[in-house]
């Protein structure tokens, strides 16, 4: 278990004193988000189901926050002790494979969760936002920072270089949440057939809709299916990240 | 029955059309000081790799005391202590001090133990007054001995070193010498690797001699001279290498 352990606070270690770079700027980011969206043209954009816009927004940015930095962390720690070559310092201890990804993963649902609970604080607080179902987020956080935390773990191993971490941001993570309702409702898209398609589609749209729902209390989508969706997803990438520890996937010859 | 430390049994390691490690049979006994010779890509380093699960054998299985390093690799590795050729150290935010302490965690000892283990060490390998610098800071000589330190926080059974004085100048070297000895007479096994003939030869009690993955010769470094009629381990070494390659 110390091992264990020791692990894990090294991953939060790593982006507790590197906070100016890992834990600030995503902070900032959707704060502004806020500013600009709630303060600045916020009386301009109307409600969205009989809500403001900026708070219909907010608990999408909440949970891209969440599961950026709940993917960042393992996915660039685990690269850069790859390339560094200090994973062997790991790979040669007592630790079983399946406490290395976990601590890992864990590392990155630290980090999520942090950045996700204060962006959740500055939104209380700048916009009022009325946290119906405290538990039922909570989950939501949870679920959503463990299988983005696996999904960084694979990613972390799988990677053959810097860029290819950052493509799988670009081309796989932005869209999936770009097209996942966090700016629109599904009624906003109505009758445009391609992006209500993606949209409808897309599973983060369950997931996105389901996390609004237990912040707002109000959602097109029913909560429940969006939280299987988030458990089913960190179960297999949780999985996923173990097995390729056990085969040492890009991690032995 | 005496079990080896460390027992190489009919182990292969091939990659596509590669034969790095060729049928190596090879046992090391308890308190052995051995040293694992050869040129560049004669299989040394793939060889100890095995031990510490960062090669999987293609056949074949290396037994530390006993236990497979395969199947059991999580008792193995608490016996096992290893430095890589290269400089394998957590550079990413961590310092000389914090990075003895981690991999001390990593290998089980208690945080309070390895306080003081590090503090022990630091002072052993004349690394004190680095002790909160990064590696960054470092020169090539404290990060060889950063490294000796790291493999031996959690004081184990058998250390193995890969090319431990690589690159290293004489005073560096010798000291790291006397280190080694001094673990030795602790009744530990050491199983090394090294370009340095002179080394090995002052240093090992037996060493193995490898050619594209083979065992060419075994015994001590003096039996080996004695046996083809030479003073030096250095001259063994050439002369069964230039003899390998005809």
């Amino acid at each position: 278990m110390i091992g264990f352990l020791t692990l894990f606070k090294r991953e939060v270690m790593r982006f507790i004193k590197d906070a100016l770079d890992t834990i600030a700027p995503p902070t900032v980011d959707v704060i502004l988000y806020m500013l600009v969206f709630g303060l600045a043209l916020g009386t301009r954009l109307g409600e969205v189901q009989g809500i403001s816009y900026i708070q219909f927004m907010m608990p999408g940015l909440i949970l891209m926050s969440i599961i950026r930095n709940s993917f960042y962390n393992p996915a660039y720690s685990l690269f850069q002790s790859r390339w560094d070559g200090n994973i062997a310092d790991v790979l040669s201890s007592p630790l079983s494979h399946t406490q290395m990804a976990l601590a890992i993963i864990l590392g990155g649902v630290a980090r999520g969760l942090l950045v996700g609970v204060l962006v959740l604080i500055a939104a209380l607080i700048l916009t009022g936002l009325p946290f119906a179902h405290p538990m039922l987020a909570l989950a939501y956080g949870l679920s959503v920072s463990i299988a983005f935390a696996g999904l960084g773990c694979v990613v972390g191993l799988w990677a053959k270089s810097w860029e290819a971490v950052n493509t799988v941001n670009v081309f796989v993570l932005d869209p999936l949440v770009l097209l996942g309702g966090v700016f629109y409702s599904l009624e906003m898209v109505r009758g445009i057939a391609v992006i209500e398609l993606l949209t409808r589609l897309n599973p983060f749209t369950y997931i996105i809709g389901g996390f609004r729902g237990a912040l707002l209390g109000t959602t097109e989508v029913d909560a429940i299916i969006g939280l299987i969706l988030a458990l089913g997803l960190g179960v297999v990438l949780v999985t996923l990240s173990i097995l390729l520890f056990r085969v040492g996937y890009h991690l032995k010859t | 029955m005496i079990v080896p430390a460390i027992s190489f049994q009919h182990l292969c390691k091939v990659y596509g059309d590669l034969v790095a490690v060729d049928d190596l049979n090879l046992e090391i006994q308890s308190g052995e000081f051995f040293g694992l010779l050869g040129s560049n890509g004669a299989g040394k380093t793939t060889s100890l790799h095995t031990i510490v699960g960062l090669v999987k054998p293609t056949e074949g299985q290396v037994l530390i005391k006993g236990l497979d390093a395969v199947r059991d690799y999580r008792q193995v590795h608490k016996l096992v202590g290893i430095t890589f050729q290269e400089f394998v150290l957590d550079a990413q935010f961590l310092n000389v001090r914090e990075i003895l302490i981690y991999q001390a965690g990593y290998l089980g000892v208690s945080p309070k133990r390895a306080g003081s283990r590090a503090d022990e060490l630091l002072h052993k390998f004349s690394l004190w007054d680095k002790r909160s610098s990064r590696v960054q800071e470092l020169s090539g000589g404290m990060k060889r001995r950063l490294m000796l330190a790291k493999a031996l926080m959690h004081d184990p059974e058998i250390l193995i070193l890969d090319e431990p004085t690589a690159g290293a100048d004489v005073e560096l070297r010798h000291q790291i010498w006397e280190m080694l000895q001094d673990f030795h007479k602790q009744g530990k096994t050491i199983l090394l690797t090294t370009h340095y003939l002179e080394e090995a030869e002052r240093l090992c009690e037996r060493v193995a001699i490898l050619q594209k993955g083979r065992l060419l010769a075994l015994g001590s470094p003096l039996e080996l001279a004695r046996q083809r009629d030479q003073h030096r381990l250095e001259d063994v070494f050439l002369e069964l290498i230039r003899s390998d390659k005809q």
